[in-house]
């Protein structure tokens, strides 16, 4: 029962709500709306045929045919662009940008009146100890008792000499 | 010699639907901006767009449809940059416009008002349901002529129409439930 009532009062303010819209959607125009849109389209299209104009050729250089008249065109505007891209590289190539400075010009300190002053102190970065580079070593020379001599005893694996009187017996077992 | 005869001719039509749409296109207008002043500029830039492009005028089908979806995109494009308005504007211009015969002064402010509250309902509804609901009360327009206009489905208007009905008898018993 009271939802059917909620139900009823919805729509109710519903189809009022929508009356508000179609009242809305009904109204009249202002007085004298065409005319002033028909003005305002007038104006506008005069101007925009002021604005944009094709220059035509004077009357003593005007060519019969199309295609000429094209190609006249087309050879007119390449002379302009020509010369536009001339005189840029002329003057372009004349004057060189300078060069930045690579360094950066720091106005002069000057102390302040009044103020704290250094009394003439320089302050000297502190730096960091280089690396100690070590004098060259002299070239020691080679001692005699450096020098290893052939060792008198023979290696383990060491095949006893053959006998001089027979080299090619073989050795005794 | 025939472009001039031709440009004449795109000329005459623009100005025939001048004359046969400026009406219908102002209240489309007015409907979203809720500004006399407003609309009729909306209007006016309408036009100034269908004479640009006046050499496919040939190629529509329905200048109405055509005509009012132009105004339509127009009259959002400037919503969207627009503040917005205090709604106390709204009530005083409501009151100026609607039609209300045989009202006191007394009656006629208080149906400002509630015009006023219906149309902050209305604007409380998300975009698409809302411009379904607007586009509705316009009695010359079809769904399916509203479907060409937000350039969807008849059906989907149709979905969207009803998901807005909900929403607004919602709102209207309960304000701000939305938001």
């Amino acid at each position: 029962m009271n939802t059917s009532k909620q139900n009823q009062f919805a729509d109710a303010a519903l189809s009022e709500a929508e009356e508000t819209l179609r009242l809305i959607a009904r109204i009249s125009a202002p007085e004298g709306l065409e005319e002033r849109v028909q003005a305002g389209l007038r104006k506008a299209k005069s101007m925009a045929s002021t604005r944009a104009r094709i220059l035509h050729w004077p009357v003593a250089l005007q060519v019969d045919n199309a295609w000429m008249q094209n190609l006249a065109r087309t050879a007119a505007a390449a002379a302009i662009v020509a010369v536009v891209v001339g005189g840029g590289w002329r003057v372009s190539s004349r004057f060189q940008p300078a060069q930045p400075s690579s360094a950066v010009v720091l106005p002069p300190h000057s102390a302040v009146q009044g103020g704290f002053s250094s009394a003439g102190a320089m302050r000297t970065p502190q730096t960091l100890n280089g690396p100690v580079i070590a004098p060259p070593a002299p070239a020691a020379k080679p001692q005699a008792a450096a020098i290893v001599k052939p060792t008198s005893k023979a290696p383990l694996h060491r095949r006893k000499p053959v006998s001089a009187k027979n080299p090619v017996a073989p050795a005794p077992r | 010699m025939e472009d001039e005869a031709r440009q004449r001719a795109e000329e005459a039509a623009v100005a025939d639907l001048v004359t046969q749409y400026a009406g219908t296109l102002y209240r489309v207008a007015y409907s979203v901006l809720r500004n006399a002043a407003d609309a009729e500029d909306a209007v006016q830039e309408a036009y100034m767009r269908v004479l640009r492009h006046r050499d496919t005028l040939h190629e529509v089908r329905d200048q109405r449809v055509w005509l009012i979806r132009i105004v339509w995109n127009v009259v959002l494009d400037r919503k969207r940059r627009m503040k917005t308005r205090p709604e106390t504007d709204d009530i005083a211009e409501l009151a100026r416009v609607l039609p209300a015969g045989g009202l006191s002064a007394e009656q006629r402010a208080s149906a400002a008002q509630h015009h006023a509250h219906v149309l902050s309902c209305v604007e409380q509804l998300p975009a698409k349901e809302r411009q379904v609901l607007m586009l509705s009360a316009f009695e010359e327009l079809s769904s399916a002529e509203i479907a060409t206009v937000l350039g969807t489905s008849e059906s989907s208007i149709r979905s969207r129409l009803f998901r807005a009905r909900n929403l607004m008898a919602g709102l209207l018993n309960h304000p701000r439930s939305l938001r």
